[in-house]
């Protein structure tokens, strides 16, 4: 019996397609949120592969200036946007409610309709590809080369509602995993006793909620002054090009720590376990990961050096940029810590923790040199930045990320990923981002600037960039085994059981892979590191560890129904979107096309609010296709 | 012990969450040290890396020098606790490997004296290492007094190419405009005002001083002063636009008699052969290179709203280079084609776009390259009276 609620009936389905369009389930949608962003990863870094082969021998032809700044920017913008954060999105998904004792995230339609907005979004945004009119202005998009005098075709106008649409989801995101940490916890879990991750989870969607305000004000008046003549960027009307990089900036350098606090909170969860000791100076971490998210949004002029603000503004933003580098560092050295003294175990995951804070240390000492403005002077758009954005983001957040997809996969699916092909994997990364992205630096302070399509002979630049583009191709094999390590193991892959790392958190303490409703029982938190109190409480008795709870009996546990209405207003965003980037020869069409996108999210809205969350007479707590959230 | 994928053989008892194992501890360690090891030889090769034209370590100036002296400490710093830190870490990795039958071992959660340490340190080193880089902002933002009176010169950036204008070369009032390639007499400050006619540029000479945006709407200022003659390389720095790769320059620097000279020779009447005289004509041609170019004898350079402009007929701002004295350069084109000699020139003449691809030109002088087509309509004769024209510019 399906409830109806206007026109549509209540979906049921908990198998097959469907099921996957309608799920409201955390677990499925940080499903959804990783594959989706995992194939946007893997596009990004195809484009990269353009970039490498152009750049591996100068004066090269492969592609012309054109192709050229279309790849760096679709690159940049996909790597930023559409991989790394949502794989951290998918992680917020997945973890958050099951580390923290809660059955689902407080908002779940709203979790849904956030993943179809940034999916459709995304997909809004490379229709640029298929109408061939690809955004090529850079991921920073500076005004005024993104007026329609000079970036007369409709790449920029895809580039910037795409990211309007996505920012609506990012945003919808954020205060959704905000209320689920503050409201959701299990009893006991104060806020001193939340995993870390989580605690960077609740930091990054601080910063999410704050920053992307900002930058959606910049690209409405970019949209504006493409589409309808406001002079807000225009400079031959007096317009303000620079108002542009703060507005970007003052979002851009937030974004910055959006992308790695995730990876941080991952790291800081598998060094303790492969350690066997509890995070070194928990209180420190998280004071640090507080203080760069309020440092975070005091940076943002180290982008603007060379903008000519003048000594006393670079000055400022010269000490700030400077001191950011203590609670990084302090992070660096309590993880240092963990590991003193610990009992180290070399499993995949820990090898991508080590990994990330071995790169994080490059990373951050090359920020240092540039925060330091009459440095920057001559490293500012250079390769050394180029290096510099890699050891952080790649060496930091992907690893991050890595780490986190070998050491969560077995909760997702009770299949272990091959140690050995995550060796492989592992050590093709490590050496393969070394040598394509090390040699960038010399490349960099040999005057190399960043975004040239070419480059002659005779600079000194030819060796480091063959380097770099060989790299590449380690770190492509680097992926392909992973890809194959994914696919084989969810087969093939020994079976992990609820708990393979002996970890500490809540997750592991229920079945792999976790029930629709996670905790039939909720658990009362007794510590940080909860699980390892019990187990060792046990073990100290004599007792058998305590395994996963049995599972409970269907209709025991009411959980949220599946909806369609997500799906249907988020589809209607993003017709309000795709609407204004209709070009029939007649501008005026474009109202009336967007308008009914705003009638169908309107209907969404209006038939979700009169929804009720859960459907009366839906047996779903225990139902047999409702556990496995990777099948 | 198990980081390797070749020794990956590492049992364990089975029991989820155990964490006996068998391991041989022992060539598993070479590859990260191997890996050091190939980064150092790395930088060694870089450190002898072949002359680059556009190197941050060689400066021939105040600012640049001032700039890389501050990147220097800042490197043997980072280099320090590069070295100290990593150090650490591959120790930790190595001295606390998990051996078989090891006990659970001792539960530290912290050390306040630790964390404060290692708090403080950092904070007193970025703030010693901050003070001292604002010193040198500010040492480094205008030229010292003692230097003697600076040299005016405008720069405007253009898609894609670099005009420069001196409105007073002399001291006498003499207005220059050239293109592409910037002359400065040497031990002198230069001030450069930066404009830009279009979108974001940057000015970038490394061996003379980091960049600075050149901006529409403002009008920022930067130094440098080169301290020997020669040419320095300069690029633009920022995107702007298809062909931003090709955005480049030159500095000559001259010595002082040099420089005089050239301002003297500045914009008198070329000496014109024969073919050079009907080379002109083509020149001046209706929808042929006036358009956007001038020369010697076609107009003078005049000031008009504190801008030197006003280069073909009508007053406005040409939007091409200006050829007064193109024959005196040693490259053109933005840079991008080298040496400036008559074979050079009539390629570009032919077809500029084979030379610098999306360049305006083709798609300007109208007359010369109809149909968008970018190959000249000119005969072999004319084009070698064309350049015949411009290599007596000078």
């Amino acid at each position: 019996m399906a409830t109806t609620t206007g026109v549509l009936a209540r979906p049921t389905s908990y198998s097959g397609v469907w099921s996957w369009l309608t799920t409201v389930d955390h677990k499925r949608i940080g499903v959804l949120y990783g594959a989706t962003a995992f194939i946007f990863l893997l596009i990004a870094g195809l484009e990269a592969g353009v970039l490498r082969a152009q750049l591996a021998r100068p004066n090269s032809t492969i592609v012309d200036g054109q192709t050229f700044n279309a790849m760096f920017t679709m690159h940049a913008t996909t790597m930023i946007f559409m991989a790394i954060m949502p794989m951290s999105v998918a992680f917020f998904n997945f973890v958050v409610p099951l580390a923290i004792g809660a059955r689902d995230v407080a908002f779940p339609r709203l979790n849904a309709f956030s993943y179809w907005v940034f999916l459709f979004g995304a997909l809004l945004m490379h229709t640029s590809f298929l109408v061939g009119q690809i955004p090529d202005a850079g991921w920073f998009s500076y005004a005024n080369l993104t007026s329609r005098t000079f970036s007369p075709e409709a790449g920029l106008d895809f580039w910037a509602i795409g990211l309007l649409v996505m920012g609506a989801s990012s945003v919808a995101g954020a205060l959704n995993f905000t209320v689920t940490i503050i409201n959701m916890r299990a009893p006991g879990m104060s806020l001193w006793r939340m995993p870390v991750f989580i605690w960077m989870t609740l930091l990054t969607s601080i910063l999410l909620v704050l920053a992307f305000p900002v930058i959606t004000v910049g690209l409405i008046e970019l949209t504006m002054d493409r589409n309808f003549g406001t002079n807000f960027f225009n400079t031959s009307a007096g317009g303000d090009p620079v108002l542009w990089q703060h507005l970007f900036w003052v979002f851009g350098h937030p974004e910055v720590y959006i992308l790695i606090l995730p990876a941080m909170g991952i790291v800081s969860e598998i060094l303790p376990t492969f350690s066997k000791k509890p995070l070194f100076g928990y209180p420190v971490v998280i004071f640090s990961g507080i203080v760069i998210a309020i440092m975070g949004w005091a940076v943002w002029s180290h982008h603007m050096f060379t903008v000519g603000l003048g000594p006393v503004a670079n000055s400022v933003f010269t000490i700030t940029t400077m001191l950011i580098a203590v609670p990084t560092g302090v992070k660096i050295f309590n993880w240092i810590g963990t590991m003193w003294g610990g009992s180290l175990e070399f499993k995949t995951p820990m090898l991508f923790a080590i990994g990330f804070i071995a790169l994080f240390i490059v990373g951050g000492l090359s920020g240092v040199s540039h925060a330091v403005s009459p440095s920057d002077f001559q490293q500012q758009d250079t390769y050394y930045i180029v290096a510099h954005i890699h050891y952080v983001l790649f060496g930091g957040s992907i690893f991050g990320i890595f780490a986190g997809i070998y050491y969560w996969f077995p909760k997702l699916t009770n299949r272990m990923l091959g140690e050995g092909l995550g060796k492989w994997h592992f050590w093709l990364m490590f050496i393969g981002m070394n040598i394509t992205f090390f040699p960038m630096h010399f490349a960099g302070l040999d005057g190399m600037p960043r975004r040239i399509y070419t480059y002659p002979v005779g600079y000194g630049w030819e060796v480091y960039n063959l380097l770099s583009s060989l790299g590449y191709v380690l770190l492509f094999v680097g992926f392909v085994m992973f890809v194959h390590n994914i696919f084989h193991s969810l087969k093939k892959g020994q079976v992990a059981g609820h708990d393979p790392w002996d970890a500490p958190t809540l997750e592991w303490s229920i079945s792999s892979p976790p029930p629709e409703y996670n905790f039939a029982e909720i658990p009362h938190v007794r510590g940080l590191d909860h699980y390892w109190i019990v187990k060792r409480e046990a073990r100290a008795a004599g007792q058998p560890v305590p395994g996963p709870e049995p599972h409970a009996a269907p209709g025991s546990v009411h959980m949220p129904s599946p909806s369609y209405w997500p799906l249907v207003t988020a589809f209607g965003v993003v017709w309000i979107g795709g609407g204004m980037l209709i070009d029939v020869g007649w501008d005026y069409i474009k109202f009336p096309i967007s308008f009914v996108g705003g009638l169908i999210a309107f209907i969404g809205v209006v038939g979700w609010a009169n929804e009720p969350a859960s459907a009366p007479d839906a047996h779903h707590g225990g139902h047999e296709a409702g556990h496995g959230a990777a099948h | 012990m198990g980081f390797l994928p070749f020794r990956s053989r590492n049992v364990t008892d089975g029991t989820p969450g155990s964490f006996r194992q068998v391991s041989r501890p022992g060539l598993s360690r070479v590859p990260p040290l191997a890996l050091l090891a190939a980064m150092a030889v790395l930088a060694l090769l870089v450190a002898c890396s072949p002359q680059s034209n556009m190197s941050t370590w060689e400066t021939f100036g105040p600012v640049a020098r001032g700039q890389l002296h501050l990147f220097n400490v800042l490197l043997w710093v980072m280099v320090v606790v590069f070295v100290l830190v990593e150090g650490i870490l591959l120790y930790a990795i190595i001295r606390y490997r998990r051996r078989p039958g090891q006990p659970l071992p001792h539960q530290t959660h912290g050390n306040m004296p630790l964390e404060i340490a290692w708090t403080i340190i950092p904070t007193i080193l970025v703030l010693a290492v901050g003070g001292w880089s604002v010193a040198t902002l500010f040492r480094l933002d205008q030229p010292p007094a003692s230097a003697g009176k600076p040299l005016e010169v405008v720069v405007t950036g253009h898609q894609w190419w670099w005009e420069f204008e001196y409105p007073d070369a002399d001291g006498a009032g003499k207005v220059i405009s050239t293109a592409n390639e910037l002359r400065v007499p040497v031990n002198r400050p230069i001030n450069i005002t930066l404009h830009s006619d279009d979108v974001i540029h940057s000015f970038w000479v490394p061996k003379l001083a980091g960049k600075m945006d050149v901006i529409p709407t403002r009008s920022n200022k930067m130094w440098f002063q080169a301290d020997a003659t020669g040419t320095y390389y300069g690029q633009c720095a920022e995107l702007c636009g298809v062909i931003h790769a090709l955005m480049k320059f030159r500095v000559q620097v001259l010595t002082n008699a040099e420089y005089d000279t050239w301002v003297a020779g500045y914009g008198k009447a070329p000496q014109l052969s024969a073919d050079a005289l009907k080379g002109q004509a083509v020149f001046q041609g209706a929808g042929t290179c006036t358009v956007c170019h001038t020369a010697s004898g076609v107009d003078n350079p005049a000031v008009v709203d504190g801008r030197v402009a006003g280069f073909n007929s009508g007053g406005a701002i040409a939007p091409g280079p200006n050829l007064t004295d193109l024959a005196t350069r040693t490259s053109f084109a933005a840079g991008t084609v080298e040496p400036l000699n008559p074979d050079n020139l009539r390629k570009w003449i032919n077809n500029p776009n084979d030379l610098k691809p999306s360049t305006h030109m083709a798609g300007r002088a109208k007359a010369l390259y109809p149909d968008g087509s970018t190959k000249v309509t000119l005969s072999d004769v004319q084009v070698s009276d064309l350049v015949a024209y411009l290599m007596s510019l000078k």
